[in-house]
C-alpha cells in the first residue's frame, strides 16, 4: 500500500512519494500499451494472483498550472470529481463503487492529479462506467461546490494549522520561490480557497481534464485485451481537448541565501532547508538519489548518525527530492530536542553536507545506497496498487515507463565523483532557502 | 494532498483477516503453511510466496505495555526498540550499517497485548538477515547509553507529538475511558516516566517477558520452507525454555453515563474529538457483524457519518469509526474534527447519526453493499509476504488459524438483519459514551457540560495523558 496516509503538506508528501518509489530492477515484469483516438494512453500489467484491480488515471494537472487567486483549485477540482456527473448524481460514483466491493482515493501534487480505484474484477466494467461519466460530463452543483470548500478547509486546518511541520514546509517553499508556480501550496492559500468561483472550477475542467492529458494504468487481474476493448468502449468516444498552456515560467537562478521564520506555539522547534535541484528526467536525478539515500536513509545514514546519534542534537532528520516536471526543491528536515539551538542542528548539516563535498562518499555507502533502492522497488512493486503507481509515474516524469527497468543499471552508473558533484553543485550557501520554528509559550491571537 | 485520509479501518487493525495469492471471487483460502513448535515451545510459521524475491518476517511476543511497571510506563516499548542498540556481538552501529547495507528493514514496538518485531530481506541475503533478527531477539545487551540516549529522545518525541492534536488524542481517550485498567497506560509512555526508565528497567523487563513459551514467529517469502525450517530451529532452538508470562488482563467495565476530557491546545483552529467507549477483544464471536455494522456507520467514504459530516454538510475532512479488537476488550471509537465555531454543530449531528442508528438500523440495500465491499477489499489484506506473515502470526499468537480466513466470506454471507440489529444495540452505546475534545479552550469550554454531567479538564502542555 503505498499511498500517503495523510498528504501533510504538498512538500512533505512529495518528499513520501520519492522515496517510496525507488529504481527499478533490472528485469522487468511485462506491460502492454495502447493508445487510444482521442490520445488517451493505456498501460496494462497483467497479474492474477488475487482477483482484484488497481486503475490509476494520471492527469498531467497540479498546482503549477494555477495562478495566484485560484491557489489550490487542482486539489479541490480533485474532489469535485467525485461529487456527481450525468449518470451518476452526487454520491453515486462512491456509493456504486462501494456497493461492488470498491474503493478509491485521488490525490494532486504540484505536477499531477492521480485517481486511484481498488476493486474486486466483476466491478470492471462499472469503473469504466463511473470513470467516463466524470471525465465527461461532470456537474458543478453551486451547494455542492460550498459544502466541498469546507471540507478542503478542514483538510487545510489539519495539514497546516494543526501541523508544525506543515506551516513550516508550507512558508519554506513560498521563500524558496519567487516566480515558478512551486513557490504556493497544493492545498492553496485558506482566502483563494474560500473564493474560487464556478466559472473557474469550469475553466480549471476544460484545461486539465481532456482524455490527451491523462494515462490509464490497470494492474491486476485484467487481460490487456478486455481492458483495451472497455476502453475503446468508454473512454474513446470522448472528445479531447487542448492540452494545458504550457509552465512558461522559470525560477531564476537564486543569488543568495533566504532565511524564514515562524513563531508559533509548539513545544519543539522545527528546521528545514531547500536546496533547489533540476527536475526528475534530468540526467543528475541518479546521482541525487545516491546522495540522499547515503546522507538520509536508516540508522547508518550520515546525518541520522551525526544528529541523532552521536551529537545528540535532533529527535529525527530527513530529507529529499520530489519528483516534478520543473526544477524543483532538495528538502532536508529535522527537528531539534528541546533546549537545542536549532543553529547547532543546522550548523551540523552543512559540515556534514561539506563533507561529501570534499571527501567525496565511499565504495561501500555507494554499494549500500543500491541496495537500499533495489530492495526498496521490490517493496514497491509488491502489490498491484504499488505497481500502478510506480509504472504511472515513470511514464509521466519520465516520459516512459520503460525507465523503471532501466532504473537499475542507471543507478549501476553513478559514481563517488558524480555524487561528489552534484553535492558541489547543488548545496551551496547561495542556493538555500532556511526556515526555522520558533516555539512559542502562548498562541498569536493571544498575543496583542 | 489525497482525498481521504484512509483509515485503517476498525475491527481489522493491523492483522486484518484476509485471503492470500489464492482467492477466487466468492471465496477465499489462505495458502498452505507449516506450523513447528521449537523443543522450547516457540511456534514457528513458514509460508513459501515466491512472487518477489522478499523475505518477510513477523513476531510477536507476549512482552505488551500491560507488562510495564507502575511508573514506568514505556519500558516495553524502548525495551523493542532497544533489541537492535547493541547485542553480545554488535554494537548499535554495527547493526544499522549491516542492516542498512544489504537494504534490509528490521522495526520492533510495543502494542498493549504484544511486542512486535518485523523483518525484511531480499533473497540474496537471507542468511545475514536471519542472523540479524536472531541477535537483536535473543542477545541483546541494552548499553547503559543507548538506553540513555532513547529515554531522553522519547521524551522529546511526546512533546513533538503534542504539537499535533490528531497525533495524541488516542492516548487521551484511552487514558480517561480506561481509567485504573492497564489499558489506560500509554503504551510508549509519558514525559515523565520514560524518563524515569533505567537500563536496569529494560534488562528486567526483557528477562521477565520475553520467551520463547510467549513468542510466535512467521516467516513468508521467496524460500524453501524445508530448509528454513531447519535454520529456525537450529538458530531459535537454543533459546532456553522459558514458561510465557500470565497475561491475564480482565475486561474493563463499561463507562455508566456520559463523561467528557476537554484538553486544552491554545493555538487549536480546529477541534478534534473522540468518541465511544468499551468496545469488544479480538475473540468476540460477534466481530464480523460488528464489522459490517461499523462499515455502514463509519468505516468507509459513505459511511453514515462521513455522509453527514462530510459530504452533505462540508464540517469536516473526515469523520469516522473503528473497533480496536484486544486481547481483552478494546476501545469502540469515533473520530472527527472540524473548525472551532462548528465544533457544537459536529457534535450534535455525530450524536444524532449514533441515534439514528440505533432507532432506524439499516437497510436490506446497505446490508447487501457492506457485505460486497467487505470481500471486495479483502484480498489486497493478504496479498504481500509481509502482509502473510502479519496476519499468520496474528491468528496463532490469538490461538486462531486458516479457518478465521477460510471461512470469512461464508461468515459475511451469513450475517442477517436481526444479527445486525442485535449488534447495533448491543456494540453502538449512546447513553454512556466518553467524549475527549482537543481544542482551544477558551472557545470551546462553554460546550462541555451540554454533553456531559461530569466534565474533566486537562492542558495538552501539561505531562501525561
Amino acid at each position: 500500500m503505498t499511498r500517503p496516509a495523510t498528504w501533510l503538506t504538498a512538500l512533505a508528501a512529495a518528499v513520501l512519494l520519492a522515496a517510496a518509489v525507488q529504481p527499478a530492477a533490472a528485469q522487468g515484469f511485462d506491460i502492454r500499451t495502447h493508445t487510444l483516438k482521442n490520445g488517451m494512453t493505456i498501460l496494462v500489467q497483467e497479474d492474477h494472483s488475487i482477483p482484484n484491480v488497481a486503475l490509476y488515471l494520471f492527469y498531467r494537472v497540479g498546482s503549477r498550472n494555477e495562478r495566484p487567486g485560484i491557489t489550490g483549485i487542482s486539489h479541490f477540482f480533485e474532489h469535485m470529481m467525485f461529487n456527481g456527473a450525468k449518470k451518476y448524481g452526487p454520491g453515486e460514483f462512491d456509493r456504486n463503487m462501494e456497493a461492488a466491493g470498491g474503493s478509491n482515493n485521488a490525490y494532486t501534487s504540484e505536477n499531477v492529479t492521480v485517481y486511484q480505484n481498488w476493486f474486486p474484477r466483476s466491478a470492471l466494467d462499472l469503473i469504466f462506467d463511473l470513470e467516463a461519466d466524470r471525465i465527461q460530463n461532470l456537474s458543478f452543483d453551486p451547494e455542492i461546490v460550498e459544502s466541498e470548500r469546507g471540507v478542503i478547509a478542514s483538510e487545510r486546518r489539519s495539514s497546516v494549522d494543526g501541523n508544525n511541520f506543515g506551516v513550516l514546509a508550507e512558508q519554506l517553499s513560498a521563500a524558496a520561490f519567487t516566480a515558478h508556480p512551486y513557490q504556493w501550496p497544493v492545498v492553496g492559500w485558506m482566502s483563494d480557497i474560500q473564493a474560487w468561483t464556478l466559472d473557474d472550477l469550469k475553466n480549471h475542467f476544460k484545461m486539465g481534464y481532456s482524455p490527451s492529458n491523462a494515462t490509464m494504468v490497470v494492474t491486476g487481474d485484467v487481460t490487456f485485451d478486455e481492458i483495451v476493448a472497455m476502453a475503446q468502449k468508454y473512454i474513446e468516444p470522448i472528445p479531447s481537448n487542448p492540452p494545458p498552456p504550457k509552465v512558461m515560467t522559470k525560477e531564476p537562478e537564486q543569488l543568495g541565501e533566504r532565511r524564514v521564520v515562524v513563531r508559533k506555539f509548539a513545544q519543539l522547534p522545527i528546521l528545514m532547508m531547500a536546496y533547489h535541484v533540476p527536475e526528475t528526467a534530468h540526467a543528475d536525478y541518479y546521482a541525487l538519489q545516491a546522495l540522499e539515500t547515503i546522507l538520509f536513509s536508516g540508522q547508518s545514514s550520515r546525518l541520522y548518525k551525526r544528529l541523532v546519534d552521536k551529537d545528540q542534537l535532533a529527535l529525527s532528520v530527513s530529507g529529499g527530492g520530489d519528483w516534478s516536471f520543473d526544477p524543483s526543491l532538495f528538502t532536508i528536515s529535522a527537528q531539534p530536542k528541546a533546549g537545542v539551538d536549532p543553529a547547532s542542528v543546522e550548523k551540523a548539516i552543512y559540515e556534514e553536507l561539506d563533507r561529501v563535498k570534499a571527501d567525496a562518499v565511499t565504495d561501500e555507502e555507494l554499494e549500500k545506497a543500491k541496495n537500499i533502492l533495489l530492495s526498496g522497488f521490490y517493496r514497491n512493486i509488491k502489490t498491484i496498487s504499488g505497481r500502478s503507481n510506480a509504472i504511472g509515474t515513470y511514464e509521466v516524469f519520465f516520459g516512459d515507463y520503460k525507465k523503471l527497468f532501466t532504473a537499475a543499471d542507471d543507478f549501476a552508473k553513478v559514481t563517488k565523483a558524480d555524487v561528489q558533484r552534484v553535492a558541489k553543485q547543488y548545496f551551496t550557501a547561495n542556493n538555500r532557502t532556511v526556515a526555522t520554528l520558533v516555539p512559542d509559550a502562548a498562541p498569536a491571537a493571544d498575543k496583542k | 494532498m489525497t482525498r481521504t485520509i484512509r483509515i485503517l479501518c476498525s475491527l481489522l487493525t493491523a492483522a486484518a483477516i484476509a485471503a492470500p495469492a489464492i482467492a477466487q471471487t466468492g471465496s477465499l483460502k489462505l495458502p498452505p503453511y507449516k506450523k513447528v513448535i521449537l523443543r522450547n515451545g516457540m511456534t514457528v510459521l513458514l509460508m513459501e510466496q515466491r512472487e518477489v524475491p522478499l523475505v518477510s518476517f513477523n513476531v510477536l511476543t507476549k512482552a505488551g505495555s500491560v507488562h510495564d511497571p507502575s511508573g514506568k510506563e514505556g519500558v516495553a516499548s524502548m525495551t523493542a526498540a532497544l533489541l537492535r542498540k547493541g547485542t553480545a556481538t554488535r554494537s548499535a552501529d554495527d547493526f544499522s550499517a549491516q542492516l542498512d547495507f544489504i537494504g534490509g528493514s528490521f522495526g520492533a514496538g510495543a502494542s498493549q497485548d504484544a511486542t512486535v518485531i518485523s523483518a525484511e530481506f531480499m533473497k540474496k541475503d537471507l542468511a545475514k538477515g536471519l542472523e540479524l533478527v536472531a541477535d537483536a531477539m535473543l542477545q541483546p545487551s541494552f548499553p547503559e547509553a543507548e538506553v540513555k540516549k532513547l529515554a531522553a529522545q522519547r521524551v522529546d518525541g511526546i512533546k513533538s507529538a503534542k504539537d499535533r492534536a490528531a497525533g495524541v488524542i488516542g492516548q487521551y481517550f484511552n487514558a480517561y475511558l480506561y481509567g485504573k485498567h492497564p489499558y489506560a497506560r500509554p503504551a510508549g509512555g509519558d514525559e515523565t516516566s520514560v524518563a524515569s526508565i533505567t537500563r536496569e528497567d529494560v534488562a528486567k523487563f526483557y528477562e521477565a517477558n520475553y520467551t520463547p513459551g510467549g513468542t510466535v514467529m512467521a516467516v513468508v517469502g521467496d524460500f524453501d520452507a524445508a530448509e528454513m525450517a531447519k535454520q529456525l530451529a537450529a538458530v531459535f532452538g537454543a533459546w532456553p525454555a522459558k514458561a510465557a508470562p500470565p497475561a491475564a488482563v480482565a475486561d474493563a467495565p463499561e463507562v455508566k453515563g456520559r463523561r467528557l476530557l476537554l484538553v486544552d491546545k491554545p493555538d487549536s483552529t480546529q477541534t478534534y474529538f473522540r468518541i465511544g467507549n468499551i468496545g469488544i477483544a479480538r475473540s468476540n464471536p460477534d466481530r464480523v457483524p460488528i464489522e459490517i455494522v461499523n462499515t455502514l456507520f463509519g468505516g468507509r467514504f459513505t459511511s453514515m457519518i462521513n455522509t453527514e459530516l462530510r459530504i452533505k454538510s462540508g464540517l469536516t475532512y473526515g469523520a469516522n469509526s473503528g473497533f480496536a479488537e484486544w486481547k481483552a476488550k478494546g476501545p469502540f471509537f469515533v473520530n472527527s474534527y472540524t473548525g472551532n465555531a462548528t465544533t457544537e454543530k459536529a457534535l450534535d449531528m455525530t450524536l444524532d447519526v449514533l441515534k439514528r442508528l440505533r432507532e432506524k438500523g439499516i437497510s436490506d440495500d446497505d446490508l447487501k453493499s457492506a457485505k460486497a465491499y467487505l470481500k471486495g477489499q479483502f484480498p489486497p489484506d493478504i496479498e504481500t509476504s509481509d502482509q502473510l506473515a502479519g496476519v499468520l502470526s496474528e491468528l496463532v499468537f490469538n490461538g486462531l488459524d486458516e479457518r478465521e480466513i477460510n471461512t470469512y466470506y461464508a461468515k459475511i454471507d451469513a450475517v442477517t438483519m436481526a444479527d445486525v440489529n442485535r449488534v447495533i444495540k448491543q456494540y453502538f452505546p449512546l447513553d454512556n459514551l466518553v467524549i475527549v475534545l482537543v481544542g482551544k479552550a477558551s472557545e470551546i469550554e462553554g460546550l462541555a457540560k451540554k454533553y456531559a454531567p461530569v466534565v474533566d479538564r486537562k492542558s495538552i502542555s501539561a505531562p501525561g495523558f
